[in-house]
Formats: C-alpha cells, structure tokens, sequence
C-alpha cells in the first residue's frame, strides 16, 4: 500500500487539479471538473482521478498525509466577474468620499500591455465595487508622523454609522488617513459604532485598516479592506467545508491555504485576502525548495504557461517580496512573491500586421484551445503551439498523452496562409522566425529581472516549468550563460509542487518611518522602537498560531525590515540578525549606538550596491526605515525529492520511440525520440532530440544535451 | 584637430550634413530606398530590435531605483534613447515619450557647434543638457548624453532624461510661473561636459548641488541618467560583438528608415487626405500679477494649426500665423513643440508601432521664426512652455480626430484634453513635528490625472490622462504628504461642472484643498489657463471644459473651527455659494484667472485647486436622460446645470439617495431650449458682420488685439488669409499702444 505524504489542490475556473506525493517522492495528478457550488465535490473527484492511477483511495491512504495545501481561483474569479459580496459601508475622512472612484488613476491602464498604456482611448477605471452611497465621510484628520490635526468630529461619526445600518451593510470597513501612524481616530470610530450597534440593536463586524494592513497607501489600503470582505471572506465557508470534508476522510494534516507571499494559512485565519492569487507563487516556492536541496544561492524561476510566461527569483534561499501589486484592476498593498509576468504562453495568436509588415504576438491566447491544430477548438489563428508542431518538435498523436488529436497539416496551411505568403517566406522559417522572437521577449524578460537586480545570468541558475517550459527553454536562455539549466521531470505539475513546499507561515507588517541621520543621533531611539515594533508583530503572529491550535512555542520568528537611503523612494528588505537589537556603548564615538543595526545598514549597503552598482550608494543620506516586517514559521513536512540511482550515461532501447525530423537553425535535422518517464537517471541525451510525456516535451536542440540526475532533473547544456 | 570621430574619416558634422542632404533629395532616410537587411533577413532584424529595445526598457527599470525625485520616481518621469551618429534615435525606453526627439537635437547641437574639435569628444565622457534652446522641452528636464566608440569611430549616443523637482529658479517648483527671462529659469546646462571616464566630475556635482533646492534629489537623479546610459553603452557593445559593426551601422540607418515607413503607412490607413484646421488660445495675464515691470503685459496666444495630410502618406503641420514670444514663462523652443507633438502621436497613432525618430522624419513641420513656437531668442524664459504646448496640440487631436472620423474610428476620436495645469506649487520650513528645520518642496504629480476629452461613440475618461504622460497616477495623499508635510489635505473630491457638455460628456474630475500646518515660509503658487477656454474646445457641437481660477484663503479662524467642532470647507462644488465664504472668517482671495506668482501662507490659511475636465462630443440635447440621471448621481453635474444645458429635470430622491428624471417636465424643458436656439440663432453671413464689426470698430479686448496685430505682422501668408476672409483693405494692421 501506498503511503501519501503531502497533496496540494488547485482549484481553477474549469479545472480542479490534484498532486499528490508519496514517502518515495513518487508523484500523481489528477483532474476533475470544478464544482463552484460545492469545491470539496470537485477537489474529491479530482484526488480520486489521481489515486485511481495507484489503485487506491483517500480513505486508504490518506492518514500518512503531513502536508495538505489549497490554492484556487474562486476569490479572483468572484472579483473579476463582479459576483461578491457589496453590501459594504465604508467610512473614510470627510473630503475622500470619492477615493475608490478615483482609485488613483492608475486603475484605468495598470492593467494594460505597452501599446494598451500609450494608447489613452483604451483606459478605462474599474466600476467601483462598492456604491457611493454606501461610503461615509468623517471629519478630522491625523498627520504623517501621527499627530492629530483636526479632531475627529464624534458626530460624523454617529451620523454614518446611523446611516450605514440604515442601509443594511453587512460589515463596515473603516479607513483613516495615516491610521498606520496613530489608529486612535479609527479605534474611536469603532467605539462610537459599538455604541450605536447596542442601541439599535444591531451587530454587524467594524473592519480597521489600522489593524487589517497598517502600511502606507489609503487607496491600496482600503481596497485590501474591501475585497477582503467583498471577494475573500465569502469563501471562508467553502474553505472550512473542505477542511471538513478531509476530517472526515480521517486525514490527519490541517488543511492550509497557500499564500502570496509564499506561506500557508488555515482557513480560520481572521484575513483570507492574502490567499487571492498563488497559482504561479507556487513555482516559486518549488524553486525555493530545490535551491535549498542543491545548494543554489541564486535561482531564477520561469515558468511557460498556455497563456503567460512567468518569472520569480530566489536568492540565497530569500524570495523577494514587493508590495504594491494589482488585482483585477485594483491596486493592493498585500505582500507578494515577486513575480513579472508577460503575457507569452504556447498558445498565444501569432499574427501578420499589414502595415508594419511585421509579425505580431498576442496579446490574447488561444489558451486551452491550443491552435488552428485543434480542429474542433474553432480556433482560426495561428498559435505558438502550431508553429511548435510543423516545426516537428510536437508530436500530433501524444498530445495530453493522445487525448488530444493535432493535425500538422491544417496548421501548415494557416500558417503559410496568415502568415509565410504576406512575408514572402518559407513556412518553417516564418515558423522558426515566430518562436525566435517570442523567445527574444521572454529572454528580454528574463534577463531583465535578473540585471533589474543588478546581477548577470552568469550569477543565476535557471530553472524551467510549466507544460511549456521545457519546449522553450534552450531558445529563451540561448545566448545567457546561466550557471546550470534545470528542467524537472514533473515540469507540468510543478507548481502544485511547489505548494506542498510552502511553510506554515504568517507575516504581519507595519509602516514606521524611522529616520537615522548619518551622525547616529537616533540609533538607539531607532533600535528601540525596532524592538518594540518586531515584538508587537511577534505577539500577534503567536496569537494567530495559538487560534489555530498550534503552539506558539514551536514558532520560529524572523524580524526583518524595509529601508532605504532618506530622500530616496525604492526600499529593499534586509533581515535583522537578531529578534532584539541592543545597545553597546561605542569606543569610536563614544555614543550609545547598536551594533546590529550597523549590521542591518551594512547587508543594505551591500545590497544597494549589488543592484545599482556603479557609484550610487549613498550612505551619507542616512537611512528611512518604512517598515518593520515579522514572519513567524510553524515547520511542516516538506515532499521528498524522488531519490534513484545513478545508471549509465546510455538510456534503455525501450526508452527510444525513433526519430522525427525538427527545424532548427535554417535546416531540417534528424531527432532521436524519447519518451520521458523510461529514461534513467544518469542517462544522457545529445541533441538533436525530443523527450516527450503526456503533458510536455522536452526539446533538445543540436549542439545541445541533456543529462537526467538522481532526482529526476534534467541539466541542459549547450555543448 | 587631431582625428576625425565619423566614419570613414569623416568629421560628425560631416556625417550630419551629408544625412541631411540624402534625405532631402531622395525623401528615404539616409537615402535607404530599400531595407535589405529586413528583406534578406526579417527575423534577423526583429530579434536584433527587440534585443536593442530590451536592453534599453532594462536600463530605464534599473536607473528607477536610483532615482530620487518624487517625480521620477513615483510618475516614471524618466525615459532614454539610443542615438546614430547624427542624433537620430534609434530606439527609445518606455516612459515618457515627450522625449523622442528632444534629445536628438541636443546630440545635433553638439555636433554643429564642433565640440568634436572643442571641448573634444572622448570616450568615457558625459554631457548634461536642459537647455530648451538646444533640444529640451523646459530647464526642469534634465539630459544626461554620452558617446558611445567602437574602436576609433563614434558609432552613437545614449541619452536619459529626467524631470527636476526643482532647477533654482527665481521661486522654487517645477514650472515657475514667475520666470519671465532666461535669469530666472534656474540653472542652465547648455550641452556641458561635465564627466570623464564614466565619472562626473566633483567641481560639476559640487557647483550644480549649490545651484538648485533639491541638491540630494540632483545628484541622485544624476547618478541614475549615467547608470542607464552606461547600461545602454553595454548593450550596444553586445550587440556589436555579434552581429559585427557593419551590420550594425546598417541596421540603424535602417531601423528609422522603417519607422518611417510604418508612420505613413498608418497615416494613409487612419487620416483622409486632406487640409485640416484648428485653433486654440492661452492666456498670460500678467499686467496685474507679474512682479517685473517687463512682464507686465497682458497676453492671449494665437495657436492656429494647420495639417496636411498628403496622397503619400507624408503629414504636413504647421504653426504659420502664432504670434510673438513674450515675457512670460511659456515660449517654446524646438525640443518642446517636438515634444509636445509625439507624445500625441503616439498616443493616438502609433501606440503599437515602433517609435522612433523615423516617424519625425515623416512628419513636416513648421515652427515659424519670430513667434512663440520658436522665438529665436535664447534670453527668454522657456522655463514652462507646456503653458503653450498643452493647448496649443489639443489642436492636433481635433485635427486627426476629424481624420479619424472620416474613416470611420469614431470610437479613436479624441477632441481635446484637460490642461494638466494647476499643480500646486512652492514650500516652506517645517516649524514642528519630527523634521524641525527642514524644508519641504510642494509639486505633487496629481496633475497627471486630468480629464480625456468625450469620442464619438462615448463620455471621456475621468482623472485619467495627462497629454505627456498616458500612464497617469494621482498618487496616495498618505505619500505626497511625507514630502510635503506642511501642507495636509482636507479634501480631494469630485468636483461638479467641469466636464464639457455634450452628446458624450468629457472627462470629469476633482478639486483638492490644502491647510497649512506645522510649517513657517510658506510660499505657494500655481497656474493654468483661466479666461479664455482651454485649447480648442469639444467637437461636433461639444462644450469645453470649464475654466480654471484661484481660491485661498489667508488669516483664516481655522483653529477654532477644529476645536469647537464646526463645519470647514471640503470643496468648492458651487463658486457663486462658496463653502470658504460660508464656512470661514478669513481674508479669502477668489480670482477668476488661475496663475498666480508665489504668495506667503501661514498655519491655518488654506488653499483650493481644480483639476480639469475633458471637452465633449456632439450636441448636449441628443444626450440620453439616463445618462444625465447617472451624471447626477456621480456628482459630474448639478441640477441647474443639467436643466440649463441639457433641458433634463430631475428631482432628487432622498429615501433612495438618487436621481428622478421628470420626462414630460424634461421634454417641455427641451422643447424651450430648442425654441431658444432658434430665437438666438443667426445666418453665417448676419454673424459675420457681427463679428467683423469688432475689428472694424475697434471693439478688440486689447490683449486679443495685440495677439492678432503680431500674427499679421509675422506672417505674410496667415495675414493674406485672415484679411480675404474678413474682406479688410489690403495691410489692414491692428493698432496697439
């Protein structure tokens, strides 16, 4: 019998995805129709559609599983579609009334491509998701550094309220200017509204910012508050039924939701907004996991989708975080896993523009339809994937393993049609030509994330996913000498991978302000109040685990904070090396100072000039600390690598499926032909080759090889 | 001199001369009459472009994080470009597109003084350029170029620009309405060598930090300009190294020849051809405002644009009739009438299309000597030429939009725009609070939010556009406020009436109000058109936007307004019954016109500013009431408005809080709208006479006088026109004192 270890769900608009791992690192997937209705429903089909493949069933083998983890779409969905919950009032200071209508005017092209951004007539703001009416002004104001400037004016406030239950709203969310300073104006209001609630009898939960999400940015800020209530918390039941659900099927493990910045949450947790999007983090943190394993101090994360190309860094084991992110055209100021993507996936629309004489790309993707080689799909435009398949590399009867038939003549017509006759070219150059530049942009992409950080490829490894990573990735990495190319077995899957890899973490943060001179005047104050900030988000982190049952003591913390160079816009994130900073009397200045802020200003310093090289620290500024940040981490098991032999560099006869003629370079060339899942591990493959499973094909050019590790990882190499 | 740096023994000037020469007889840049390397190899040339452009949007994404200007920064307001030998560019970043063509004319500057003779051309070397003389838009943006060398030859340019927060001149702010000649424009760079190998020099760093206000944002924003340019350099050798430098030396030539291309084709599909015309004004009234007695003139700006629009494609454009240049800040050299007009182009042509300096040789254009499109004149202020610019191209978009309509993009009309005006302006000293002592400079970037004009098929865009810079941000108050702390914000609201009317209304949007707090030397200004309409208006009987004006408030009882709870203003939604005037015991200053010179604010006074509006589309009374209704609901209108200009009745509902439409009540409302019009209305000819009886009888308002006495005097041609249409006697001249 079958020993589980870890699943993940993936739960998508169409499509519920089930991965599951067992103790020797042996993985399945399964899928199974979505049921919106009832997610446990379709998350059950699915695991039964993978256990099915090892003749076994939850119930059987499910009391071995340690880590059990959720990701799906429903959230962002529910806000795309506009399908949540409105009925929500809002009070904000009197004079902003209209703030979410405004939504600071970048929510009308943030959400477009580059010709979209230039082009004016294309912007558009989101409708607001909640109706004027509904939102409340108050007098009174608190200014940057937290001081009160206008005194909040008790009656505003009891007018609202009155109104806002008037209505009928079923929460309120309150958000005050710089309540991240000083939340005693927000604290009021909720007591003011208490009071109200007891008289009239009503109750209803008052939402503060202050407490929500303390950081800097009222309309970020507030649209975090809002899509929370509005999008996030009416999953909170579907969620706690599925935890329910696997109860019941006497599974052991919690069921934990991934996050964006790369942790898992229970479903109790008091906010959910930060479980909205992690489909494409879970990569990240599956390449986070394999970089610890190898030893890799610098990985970069591309992952090839049917409609976008994404990319993630982690370095020395630290994934970047940024803050300010956009969800369906709202901008947010929730933490998220550094991730750029570009709309670039194997089924994006290749197109001929009469005018430039150029070939043209997307931005819209054929998506699951794949291309005009999908003959039902009713798909009339050419794709990446049909350009992929004259070339050769794609074989027409192997498609999701045979399940879908693809028929290379009906995309050689479209493409010499739409697109070799208007250049006046040979249709597999124009096909060659198509893929080069879409591998042009996404190594552009690529290289441009790894230098924005001010290294070189030469410093990173690069590791590919998604089903069409490996098709892809000799041409987007041509030309970078990337350390090593890794390209897994379980490409396809290995998102969901990279879910079950997630910590059992909570990160809580806070805007601060604090300013250090250059002198060192206020290193002890700083230090101070570094301190009492990191114990602050400590506590509330222990008294999230503790909510969940876990013990606080078994937490370990990480303080680490926000800074940059005072006067300057763009801070980096340094950890702390301890949870308390102290004081130490110094023998050159004879001033109190703290030796591990000189610490923390010194891991900046070099990290600054790591990415700007080239003159541009500037220490003499001083620094402007912007945030203190806490994560607090409950270890959970992680999957195991599969782990085999090491055979021979000569893969088995059985491996071999022939050959089939490619494209490559100008010239036709005789491939070999492999079939993934019967090669072993140490075996190695020259190029020109093609190693082909149901969900993906692994293209290995002339001049290139391939070699399998124990792990199951192919290296890439160019010979 | 010892050697020559063009090609082929040639001096730069040498090279630039002859590409001159080669277009102008044969019409293909560089004499290109076909791209080979395209055609022998399209997908050579495309990865070895996109190539080119990724290397520049990366060097632009890593030089952000050095920036420190609030503008920078948080707007983006930062852009480079590749250059030819010659100046031409190549590619050009993401960013701001003002920028096309202003730096070409810098590197042109360069080369037709000779610096390649004296001060030298070496490799290694930076310049730094804001003059607007040479190839800028105003002294706030801030050039930094260096040459690139393969081997002895000067094979390009790279080039990044930023905008300054502030440049030293005669107030503090960005664009200083009180700059009235060149002394008072700030600091000047006129194309000065201030670096070598790869280092900007310490006496440049140490003279330019004493120059301005913002020396830390100065030298940071320097810092970023050379790291992008030397990221840029970087590029360009790698590119070389692989395809070789002759095929680079052809692939730029043919990259902007192809660029051209591309624009007259896109020309021929989008415009009808044609003679197409518009107007606009602006005015600069300073008699009563200007602290230097030079200045004291009042001005109105004639902006007539003329383009053409030929069978091949080529666009023609023409400023032929501006009058004259002024004492004021908003003239406009080259670099600025350039910039203005790209940034539109493309915006509104070439938006998915390589841009770069190709379609600048696709277009002609005239910038006649003498009047404020090119006064000649290097001792002038041109410190904010976007007071021209930004009207004077809303006729530009009329122009195309008439195009556009012929052909059937009604949806790509875009009559006009609002000002992006009205940027509050100055700063003080901290009196208090945790920054004691230090200074705050106020220039928020809120003004790239302004309202789009309506198209043909629906209502513009709220708060959403600036004319050079699409990607517009109004910015968190929580983050204006940590750099300009002193003075908080108690409002940033929707504000009624100011959208223009129409079939389909332009854009709306908001008015903000400021208190002054915790700060002494407060200094604050702003400015925007104000008495005559912004630009040339709406279109097929759309309205324009409203105008702008100027309202603070000085002395004010604030303090005790706060402590016993009262009501303060939160706006100014109805001027004629101010929330100041209701609200406040203070000395409140209401002026009609919106630009005003610096004046000093303490704590507690408080000051208004308006955003602008869009201009509309098409006739007021073919709007649909349920759209009215939803106006109304969205506080774009009020009542009256709605009823005097619409004919739309409507009733307010105060159990639902919305609107009620009373139709019959609006149908009579209309019927008498339209008898009205009909009473009003005259023949062309009746208005002619009218019209003509003004300059006949001298019943000129004498700055509009003025305006026309310099058109005629500057331009033979527009004179011609102007007194055949008028039927005048031959030399008709306007007599001003």
């Amino acid at each position: 019998m079958r020993n589980l270890k870890a699943m993940a769900f993936d739960t998508g608009g169409t499509m519920s995805d089930t991965f599951t791992i067992d103790e020797e690192g042996i993985f399945v997937v399964g899928k199974a129709q979505t049921t919106p209705e009832n997610e446990s429903e379709g998350i059950l089909n699915s695991i039964s559609d993978a256990l099915e493949q090892w003749d076994t069933k939850i119930e059987e083998s499910g009391q071995s599983i340690e880590a059990l983890v959720y990701s799906g779409t429903a959230m962002v969905n529910r806000l795309l579609e506009r399908q949540g919950n409105s009925n929500i009032g809002v009070i904000i200071n009197a004079g902003f009334e209209d703030l979410l209508r405004l939504g600071r005017a970048l929510q009308c092209w943030i959400w477009l491509d580059y010709g979209g951004r230039l082009h004016a007539r294309e912007h558009e703001h989101p409708k607001p998701l909640i109706p004027r009416k509904q939102i409340k002004g108050v007098r009174g104001r608190i200014n940057f550094w937290g001081e009160e400037l206008v005194p909040l004016y008790d009656d505003d406030v009891k007018k609202a309220v009155k109104e806002l239950l008037d209505i009928g709203v079923d929460c309120i969310c309150v958000c005050l200017l710089c309540s991240y300073m000083n939340a005693s104006h927000e604290l009021q209001v909720r007591l003011i509204a208490e009071q109200i609630m007891k008289e009239k009898g009503k109750e209803i939960p008052i939402i503060l910012s202050s407490k929500h999400n303390p950081v800097r940015g009222e309309t970020p800020r507030l649209n975090a508050l809002i899509i929370e209530q509005y999008a996030a918390e009416p999953s909170r039941k579907q969620l706690i039924s599925i935890a329910k659900r696997f109860q019941e099927k006497r599974v052991p493990a919690p069921l934990r939701i991934l996050t964006t910045y790369g942790g898992t949450i229970s479903p109790y947790h008091k906010t959910l907004i930060t479980t909205m999007v992690s489909g494409p983090i879970g990569g990240t943190i599956g390449s986070k996991f394999i970089a610890e394993k190898y030893g890799i101090d610098n990985l970069v994360s591309s992952d090839v989708g049917g409609t976008s190309f994404d990319v993630g860094l982690s370095m020395k084991t630290h994934v970047p975080v940024k803050w300010e992110s956009s969800l369906g055209k709202f901008i947010l100021n929730i933490p998220m896993i550094a991730l750029d993507s570009i709309g670039a996936g194997t089924g994006m629309y290749v197109r001929y523009n009469e005018i430039s004489g150029r070939l043209e790309f997307g931005p819209e993707s054929a998506g699951y339809k794949i291309g005009v080689c999908n003959e039902e799909s009713g798909v009339e435009t050419v794709t990446m994937t049909d350009c992929s398949l004259i070339l050769g590399y794609l074989n027409p009867n192997y498609f999701l393993g045979g399940k879908i038939p693809l028929n290379k003549n009906r995309a050689l017509k479209y493409i010499e049609e739409q697109l070799a006759e208007p250049l006046r070219a040979d249709p597999y150059d124009t096909a060659r030509g198509a893929l080069d530049l879409i591998e042009i942009n996404m190594k552009n992409h690529l290289n441009g994330m790894i230098q924005g950080l001010g290294f070189r490829p030469e410093n990173y490894t690069l590791i590919s996913f998604g089903g069409g990573g490996p098709l892809h990735v000799a041409g987007y990495s041509s030309g970078l000498s990337f350390q090593n190319i890794l390209v897994p077995e379980w490409a396809p899957a290995f998102s969901a991978f990279g879910c079950v890899c997630a910590d059992h973490s909570y990160r809580h943060e806070k805007s601060v302000d604090l300013v250090m001179p250059p002198d060192g005047s206020m290193n002890t104050f700083v230090a101070s109040l570094l301190n009492s900030t990191w114990t602050e988000l400590k506590n509330n982190i222990a008294k999230e685990f503790e909510a969940e049952g876990r013990d606080p003591n078994e937490m370990i913390f990480k303080p680490t904070l926000r800074l940059q160079y005072f006067g300057m816009f763009d801070d980096l994130e340094v950890q702390s090396p301890a949870e308390e900073l102290t004081y130490q009397l110094s023998p050159e200045t004879q001033i109190y100072d703290s030796p591990e802020l000189k610490v923390i200003t010194k891991s900046y310093d070099d990290l600054f000039e790591k990415i700007f090289k080239r003159g541009t620290k500037s220490p003499e500024l001083g620094y402007h600390i912007t945030k203190c940040i806490g994560t607090g981490i409950v270890p959970v098991p992680k999957p195991k690598l599969p782990e085999h032999e090491l055979g021979g560099e000569k893969p088995n006869e059985n491996a071999s499926k022939g050959t089939r003629d490619m494209y490559w370079d100008s010239k036709w060339h005789e491939a070999s032909l492999w079939e993934m899942r019967l090669l072993n591990s140490g075996n190695l493959i020259q190029g020109p080759a093609i190693i082909e499973a149901p969900a993906t094909t692994l293209l290995v050019p002339p001049s290139y090889r391939v070699k399998l590790d124990k792990h199951r990882i192919f290296h890439m190499e160019v010979k | 001199m010892e050697k020559s740096l063009g090609w082929n023994g040639k001096t730069l000037k040498e090279m630039l001369e002859e590409s001159e020469k080669m277009f102008q007889e044969t019409g293909y840049y560089y004499a290109i009459d076909k791209l080979t390397l395209k055609e022998e190899d399209p997908f050579r040339f495309e990865r070895n472009y996109a190539s080119l452009r990724g290397a520049l949007v990366s060097a632009r994404e890593t030089a952000l994080h050095v920036a420190a200007s609030p503008i920078v920064k948080e707007i983006g307001e930062l852009c480079f470009a590749l250059y030819t030998p010659e100046g031409d560019s190549i590619v050009v970043s993401t960013g701001i597109l003002v920028h096309v063509h202003t730096m070409s004319e810098a590197v042109k500057f360069i080369i037709r003084e000779d610096y390649e003779d004296d001060p030298g051309i070496n490799p290694g070397e930076i310049f730094l350029n804001n003059d607007p003389e040479c190839g800028n838009v105003h002294t706030t943006d801030v050039q930094t170029i260096i040459p690139i060398f393969w081997q002895d030859e000067l094979i390009g340019w790279a080039g990044g620009v930023t905008h300054q927060i502030d440049t030293g001149g005669i107030s503090p702010g960005h664009d200083i309405m009180a700059a009235v000649q060149r002394f008072d424009d700030g600091v000047y760079y006129t194309c000065r060598k201030i670096g070598s190998n790869d280092k900007i020099w310490k006496d440049h760093m140490i003279s330019a930090k004493r120059s301005v206000r913002t020396p830390m944002y100065w030298e940071l924003d320097e810092k970023c300009r050379l790291a992008g340019n030397l990221m840029i350099r970087d590029a360009v050798m790698d590119f070389i190294e692989k395809e070789g430098i002759d095929y680079y030396k052809q692939f730029i030539r043919e990259a902007i020849e192809e660029g051209r291309r591309v624009f007259i084709e896109r020309v021929k599909e989008r415009l009808l051809p044609g003679r197409y015309r518009a107007a606009a004004f602006m005015d600069g009234a300073y008699k009563n405002i200007a602290w230097q007695p030079i200045a004291k003139v009042d001005k109105v700006n004639n902006q007539p644009l003329e383009i053409i629009v030929k069978e091949n494609g080529v666009m023609s454009l023409s400023f032929d009739g501006a009058n004259g240049p002024q004492n004021n800040p908003f003239n406009c050299g080259k670099g600025a009438m350039e910039g203005g007009q790209w940034v539109l182009l493309t915006q509104i042509l070439i938006y998915g299309d390589k841009v770069n300096d190709g379609a600048y040789f696709a277009v002609e254009k005239n910038y006649p000597l003498g009047t404020w499109t090119n006064p000649g004149d290097p001792y002038l202020s041109y410190q904010v030429p976007w007071g021209n610019l930004i009207p004077a191209y809303t006729a530009m978009m009329k122009n195309i939009s008439y195009g556009l309509f012929c052909r059937g993009y009604r949806e790509e009309v875009v009559p006009g725009y609002g000002f992006t005006g009205d940027g509050i302006q100055g700063g003080g000293v901290y009196s208090a609070g945790p920054l004691e002592g230090n200074r705050w400079s106020l220039s928020t970037f809120e003004i790239s939010g302004q309202g789009l004009g309506a198209s043909a098929v629906r209502d513009g865009l709220d708060w959403g556009y600036a004319m050079w810079n699409p990607e517009s941000d109004l910015g968190d108050v929580e983050t204006w406020e940590l750099f300009q702390g002193g003075v908080p914000y108690l409002a940033r609201r929707v504000k009624p009436n100011i959208a223009g009317h129409g079939k389909f209304r332009g854009g709306g949007n908001y008015e903000g109000i400021a208190l002054v707090a915790n700060s002494e030397k407060v200094e604050f200004f702003g400015g925007r058109e104000g008495l005559v309409f912004h630009g040339s208006g709406g279109m097929h009987g759309g309205y324009p936007n409203a105008t702008a004006y100027r309202l603070y408030a000085k002395n004010t009882n604030l303090k005790e307004i706060f402590q016993n709870r009262e009501d303060y203003p939160l706006g100014d939604p109805d001027p004629t019954n101010g929330e100041f005037e209701k609200f406040l015991k203070a000395d409140i200053v209401r002026k009609p016109y919106c630009v005003i010179y610096p004046v000093l604010l303490k704590n507690y006074d408080m000051f208004h500013y308006t955003m602008s509006g869009g201009p509309g589309y098409g006739d007021v009374l073919e709007r649909k009431a349920e759209r009215v209704k939803q106006d109304l609901d969205d506080g774009m209108y009020t009542a009256d408005f709605v009823n005097n200009i619409y004919g739309v009745v409507a009733n307010y509902d105060e159990s639902k809080e919305e609107w009620v439409i009373d139709e019959n009540a609006t149908k009579a409302r209309q019927e008498e709208l339209k008898r009205e019009r009909m009473e009003k209305s005259m023949t062309f000819e009746e208005f002619w006479e009218y019209e003509k009886k003004k300059l006949t009888e001298d019943k000129l308002y004498e700055a509009v006088k003025l305006m026309y006495s310099e058109s005629l005097k500057l331009s033979d041609k527009w004179a011609k026109e102007f007194r055949e249409f008028w039927k005048l006697p031959d030399g008709f001249q306007m007599e001003v004192d």
